[in-house]
């Protein structure tokens, strides 16, 4: 199988390159394909929190994408109430095993900061984003105080 | 009057000597009597059942013929054939036009840099030949080593390995293969994934490994590098199927097991009977033939009546078909951007529009819930109204699709009736044989008939709906009469039952040559 060697190197690449914006990366210690991660987002209304993400690795990977969810529950139009994501660069059909796992949470942070609420998961966010930004980014502070984890002291 | 009385017996008289008739008439006065087949009957179509040989055969002369023309590998000329429709000379044209942009949108190059850009056709040209060539992906070790001796000298005397980003293992330079992008990855991880992307039911659209890089695999490198006969097998499959399906004129037979493949040059929504399996299909959509009724009205018409079932509940809440192929698709989670899998059409789930389209028109689809027809099912006087327009369709159109389901049985009855009949000593046999012709033309009529009832529903309302629908009742009731004289025939009804058979038909031509929409274009 090739998806032990190709995680291992993966795993050390990230932690490596200490992203300011994906840090705390580990994988559980029995399992190389469950990892978890802190998301720390730059931009309002998230960059007061930091949230907590897992990403799961099927047997076949790097044939079949992963899958990432939220452990931290966030105010957001393409993140649903369960934790879900809907993140093109992991479906099945835009599936590349050459993609690394850094592109795709490059891709997942670039959601956060900026949500994309012509493709809602929860549609009623997306439209409050659209039609009432102040009231979208107050609600989403208030959350994001309340749900989220400290975000690091760097 | 007179001269009308006499080409009466004129005409009598040629009946009388009806072989003489044949031997003394030179060619040119057959030709006037004969009608022009397509004119006389609005359902005629001119089609061949093909087995999977002769399509292969079909197909692959196509591509020889691509080929020489072009001098390029089977495999390159098939993915240019695939993506013009199979017309070789489109395929000629657009290369001697632009070489490298009929390789981009074919996906053979990727799309070129600016650089490359001042390069010209004969330099495309060039490239596809180098491309296939048999040993065309391997990565090259002169290319390589071209690349890897500017950054030192003695690689040449060590084997040169390196890493392969899927499975991140060092390995021998000619382990690894790459397409016209250059992205290169050793055989283990390419096969892995063709054999991952073979069980997923994709073939001909498989693509580069690496991220953003959309160049297709051509079938000669999944061929090599696949060796498992069950995945080899199931890549053909796959693969002849895409083929048959980009294919305007051929069309599977959808007779269950049936390997048919039927082709017409005439693309259009007639029935074709599959020599094999008899299933009667329409040409254009696959589905039941359904003249008069369209093939998108006919589909929106199924969907409806289906709607009763639970599994049509579920289809409706749960899946949607794609607006370009028309695949059906279940949501299984995720967002309304939908990308289909078959076509890779990009659609908002929401209203079904292309997704181009979207971004700032979100609120467009977010409006669901305004839609007239739910606005419309509020209104309670509506509601009953077009559902008893509904039923009233519905009803009929069930009615005769029951009629039709029970013909076995009429024969049945029938044949008994002229059992007993024949017992009784009232005719021979061969007497009564009459009456199953009768019957068969009986399914015929009523089989378009069914067909008309969703025409109708569908219809504007005004003077061709009108018309329609005065034609509609007058071959109900030449139906109703035919069903009728059959079920009380005696031997001596012959000639009255042939008249009624002769009115029904001529009523049946006469709505579809009106209203089936092919015949007027065509």
């Amino acid at each position: 199988m090739t998806a032990p060697r190709r995680l291992r190197k993966e795993l050390v690449d990230l932690q490596e390159s200490s992203l300011k914006s994906f840090r705390d990366i580990k994988a559980d210690d029995d399992n190389l394909l469950r990892w978890t991660g802190l998301i720390v987002p730059d931009n309002p209304p998230y960059n007061k929190g930091a949230f907590r993400i897992e990403i799961n690795f099927p047997a076949e990977y790097p044939f079949k994408p992963p899958k990432i969810s939220f452990k931290t529950k966030i105010y957001h139009p393409n993140i649903d109430e369960k934790g879900q994501v809907c993140l093109p660069i992991i479906s099945t059909e835009n599936w590349k095993p050459a993609t690394r796992t850094d592109q795709v949470v490059q891709a997942l942070i670039a959601l956060i900061n900026d949500p994309e609420p012509e493709h809602p998961l929860r549609a009623e966010l997306a439209e409050e984003f659209l039609k009432d930004k102040k009231k979208f980014v107050k609600n989403a502070e208030d959350y994001t105080r309340k749900h989220s984890e400290k975000r690091p002291a760097d | 009057m007179d001269s009308d009385i006499e080409m009466e017996l004129e005409s009598d008289n040629d009946g009388e000597f009806d072989d003489d008739y044949d031997y003394y008439n030179t060619g040119e006065d057959c030709d006037v009597e004969r009608l022009d087949p397509k004119r006389a009957d609005p359902e005629y179509f001119e089609y061949d059942c093909l087995t999977v040989e002769d399509i292969e055969k079909l197909l692959n002369e196509l591509v020889e013929k691509l080929n020489t023309i072009l001098q390029i590998t089977p495999s390159l000329a098939k993915v240019l054939l695939l993506e013009h429709q199979w017309n070789n000379a489109a395929v000629v044209e657009k290369y001697r036009q632009d070489a490298n942009a009929l390789l981009v949108t074919a996906r053979i190059k990727p799309p070129t840099t600016a650089a490359e850009a001042a390069s010209t056709s004969a330099a495309a040209a060039a490239q596809l030949l180098r491309l296939s060539s048999s040993s065309g992906y391997r990565t090259s070790t002169t290319l390589t080593s071209s690349l890897t001796t500017a950054a030192s000298g003695n690689l040449q005397q060590q084997p040169q390995r390196r890493m392969c980003p899927v499975c991140a293992s060092t390995q021998p330079n000619d382990k690894f293969y790459s397409l016209a992008c250059g992205h290169s990855f050793c055989k283990d991880c390419w096969t892995i994934y063709f054999e991952t992307q073979i069980f997923q039911g994709i073939s001909i659209q498989i693509g580069c490994m690496a991220q953003q890089c959309n160049v297709r695999v051509p079938e000669d490198l999944v061929l090599t590098l696949v060796t498992r006969p069950v995945m080899r097998d199931k890549y053909q499959q796959f693969a002849f199927k895409d083929y048959v399906k980009s294919h305007p004129q051929l069309r599977f037979c959808p007779g269950p097991n049936c390997q048919i493949i039927v082709q017409s040059t005439e693309i259009c929504a007639k029935r074709a009977i599959c020599k094999v399996c008899h299933t009667g299909f329409c040409f254009k959509c696959g589905m039941d033939y359904h003249a008069p009724t369209d093939c998108q009205i006919i589909r929106k018409w199924l969907t409806k009546c289906a709607d009763d079932s639970e599994t049509a509940n579920y289809i409706s809440a749960h899946t949607k078909d794609c607006p370009k192929c028309h695949i059906c698709i279940e949501k299984n989670g995720g967002c309304n951007h939908m990308q289909c899998f078959n076509c890779k059409h990009d659609f908002c789930w929401m209203c079904l529009g292309d997704w181009k389209t979207h971004g700032s028109e979100y609120y467009e689809c977010s409006r669901y819930k305004d839609n007239p027809n739910i606005a419309n099912e509020s209104v309670h006087v509506q509601a009953r109204e077009a559902l008893k327009k509904y039923l009233h369709y519905y009803e009929r159109w069930e009615n005769h699709s029951k009629s039709l389901k029970l013909e076995q049985q009429t024969i049945d009855r029938l044949r008994q009736r002229i059992n007993t009949k024949v017992m009784n000593g009232s005719g021979t046999w061969i007497d009564w044989q009459y009456l199953f012709n009768a019957a068969a033309l009986l399914a015929k009529c009523r089989y378009t008939l069914q067909y008309t009832y969703p025409y109708a529903y569908y219809m504007e309302p005004g003077s061709r709906k009108n018309l329609f629908e005065y034609q509609q009742a007058q071959l109900e009731a030449e139906i109703e009469n035919l069903s009728w004289k059959i079920e009380r025939a005696e031997t001596t009804d012959r000639a009255v039952l042939e008249n009624q058979m002769d009115i029904a038909e001529k009523r049946r031509t006469t709505l579809l040559k009106d209203f089936f929409p092919l015949i007027g274009k065509t």
